[in-house]
């Protein structure tokens, strides 16, 4: 049976002019770091959205209106699907568009519009809500070893609170050096704190939004949303870029309302009490560091002065920059759940970073983002250069 | 004689394809339209903080339409051709409007001059845009639409220039083939052959002229409306 859905469902207006304003030039692929490490013009930007076009053409094109829809070549569809979700929708295409396509936010679109055709996600990928529906959490592990493993015993959580903290599946799981540092620089900052129960604290949708799997999106935010509202929370603060993504800009559409309390990324937090003098970094630090802007915290949410302010706060220290740094940063590989499926992609990527880092001769590469700090990490293993990769948090909860 | 009648029937056949490729062109902005029409219908909830029209945003879109302004950020060697290119290209447009206007509004009789130095530079800047596409390391990508117009306008415009310096057709013909067309009065075609592969080629162009000349004006006001709303994002709400 003909599949007449139209490609455009998922899009928003501004999203289909973008379609159509791409002009084909390239100037995107210099940026893109898939293109880099793959070498696959296939996978490209103008490349996916000249094929997007033809189907948006089968289905609402003026023969389509006059004859009806016709089927989108199955052939083509397949390629877009694998090339969308290579993507690690890092956003530095749509950063460096002469036309300013905001790829960050279209390419999830599009893998939406693919899982509802069936040919999204990929892999692993497709697990997702079924481990988050089982656990809570992506990686299908029991709430009870959410935070167990890695919270400091002197950290003490207020039952209720002004000001909350969530760790984050990635965090909890897969990077807790990370999230250890981020409750012992809150600890060390004096204001009492809360969090929710470990089988509370359930996904923040964000994997699920990437790979397009919208389905389970507004339960996991209710029950978040609620369950801050109900500990009277004005402030919850996350480390993790891609939850401070999803959190600040589609939670408010997927809860319907405006959010009970504002979202901070704990750079922000931390630089703030830093400033205030809550927060004082004693311990000096005589190396040269290098930080690395996640992109879904530089590009998505544009926190790019508070993470290096807090570095130059440390006495002692030398902060270096990548070339491309800040808004223009070049992803690490991590992004968009791509490393979950095309894991070569990542390893090279991350080894582009290390690299760099290296040959700016920094004793450390800062990282702010706990998918960046697990891949890093794994690409570092085996590889000509190593270099001593810390979180931010982790850092400055040493220097304390 | 034989000549005459062939490029009589010539004529005819090009008012034909002219008025069918006016009406592909409609058509196809039609279905364009038709699409940008339907999902602007939609409520675009998907953010509930839409960025306000600011007139910074305006003032710095008419800079990125008119200077290509987001084009020098990307890439600045390739900035100043570009522009060169948009903007002959335009001043040549505007000149040949001699030809489709009567009488002739005093505006375009101004832009006589520099449209027709434009039309010199134009086939210039177009060549220097394709080496770079082609030839290049820097450019990792040429979309093969892409070069198809770029390599479109390059015969159109050296064809212009050809009748312009050696070849020069009659230019009243030219105004009467035009004009006629326009006024769905036709007219014997003009006997040359070089104007009649120009004139084929510019239909050819009409039919593939993309459609982001519409739709990027509106897309590059967006992202500086998103630019400038990016500390709304978790700064200052
Ligand atoms: S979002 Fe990043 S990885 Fe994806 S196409 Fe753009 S630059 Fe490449
Ligand atoms: S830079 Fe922008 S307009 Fe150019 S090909 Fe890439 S997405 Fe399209």
């Amino acid at each position: 049976m003909k599949n007449k859905r139209s490609f455009t469902t998922e899009l928003s207006a501004r999203q289909v002019l973008e379609l159509d304003a791409c002009t084909q030039c390239g100037e995107c692929l210099k940026h893109c770091p898939v293109q880099d490490v793959t070498g696959n013009p296939a996978v490209s930007p103008p490349e996916k959205i000249r094929m997007f076009r033809e189907f948006i053409r089968a289905t609402d094109g003026l023969k389509a209106r006059l004859f009806g829809p016709a089927e989108a070549d199955q052939k083509l569809l397949q390629d877009f699907a694998k090339a969308v979700y290579e993507c690690t929708t890092c956003g530095a295409c749509g950063q460096n568009c002469p036309v300013g396509i905001f790829t960050q936010r279209l390419w999830p679109m599009l893998r939406k519009e693919m899982v509802k055709r069936g040919l999204g996600p990929i892999g692993v990928q497709a697990e997702t809500p079924a481990a988050i529906k089982n656990s809570g959490n992506p990686y299908n592990k029991p709430a009870g070893e959410r935070y167990k493993p890695w919270f400091p015993e002197q950290v003490k959580v207020a039952d209720r609170s002004d000001i909350a903290y969530y760790a984050g599946c990635t965090g909890a799981y897969e990077s807790q050096p990370m999230v250890k540092g981020d409750v012992l620089v809150l600890n060390a900052i004096g204001e009492p704190f809360t969090m929710l129960p470990p089988e509370e604290e359930v996904c923040c949708g964000f994997p699920l939004f990437i790979t397009g799997q919208h389905d389970l999106l507004k339960d996991l935010v209710t029950r978040l949303v609620k369950g801050y509202k109900a500990k009277g929370v004005k402030k919850l603060i996350c480390s993790c870029p891609c939850c401070v993504n999803i959190m600040t800009r589609d939670w408010p559409a997927i809860y319907g309302e405006a959010l009970p309390f504002k979202i901070r990324h704990i750079t922000q937090h931390v630089s703030e009490a830093i400033r205030t003098g809550k927060l004082q970094l004693r311990n000096k630090l005589s190396e040269s560091v290098i930080y690395h802007d996640p992109c879904y915290l530089s590009r998505g949410v544009g926190v790019i002065e508070e993470p290096r302010e807090v570095l130059r706060s440390i006495p002692g220290i030398t902060v270096l920059e990548f070339e491309r740094h800040g808004l223009n940063s070049r992803c690490c590989g991590s992004g968009g759940a791509a490393r979950k499926v095309f894991h070569e992609n990542a390893i090279a990527m991350g080894r582009q970073t290390i690299d760099e880092a290296v040959a700016k001769k920094a004793d450390r590469l800062i990282l702010a983002c706990p998918a960046c700090y697990a891949k890093v990490n794994e690409a570092m293993q085996g590889h000509k250069n190593q270099i001593r990769i810390t979180d931010i948090m982790e850092l400055v909860s040493g220097l304390i | 004689m034989e000549k005459g009648h062939s490029i009589i029937h010539m004529g005819k056949i090009l008012i034909v394809a002219a008025y069918a490729v006016y009406a592909a062109f409609w058509l196809r902005f039609i279905g364009h339209a038709l699409v940008w029409w339907k999902v602007s219908q939609r409520l675009d909830n998907r953010s509930l903080a839409r960025p306000h029209l600011k007139l910074k945003a305006c003032a710095l879109t008419v800079l990125d339409v008119v200077l290509l302004g987001r084009v020098f950020i990307v890439n600045t060697a390739l900035w100043i051709v570009e522009w060169v290119f948009h903007a002959s290209f335009l001043l040549v447009v505007l000149r040949h409007l001699r030809f489709f206007l009567d009488p002739v509004p005093d505006w375009v009789w101004w832009l006589q001059t520099p449209g027709l130095i434009a039309g010199y530079v134009l086939p210039f800047a177009l060549l220097y845009i394709l080496v770079i596409r082609l030839l290049t390391k820097l450019e990792k990508y040429a979309a093969p639409a892409n070069l198809f117009l770029l390599g479109l306008v390059l015969a159109i415009s050296s064809i212009g220039v050809v009748m312009n310096t050696l070849f020069t057709p009659d230019l009243v013909d030219v105004k009467l083939f035009i004009f006629g067309i326009v006024h769905f009065a036709p007219a014997a075609a003009p006997g040359s052959v070089l104007f009649l592969l120009h004139f084929c080629l510019v239909l050819v162009l009409l039919l593939f002229l993309p459609t982001h000349i519409f739709t990027a004006p509106l897309v590059m006001l967006e992202a500086r409306k998103r630019e400038q709303a990016l500390r709304l994002v978790i700064h200052e709400k």
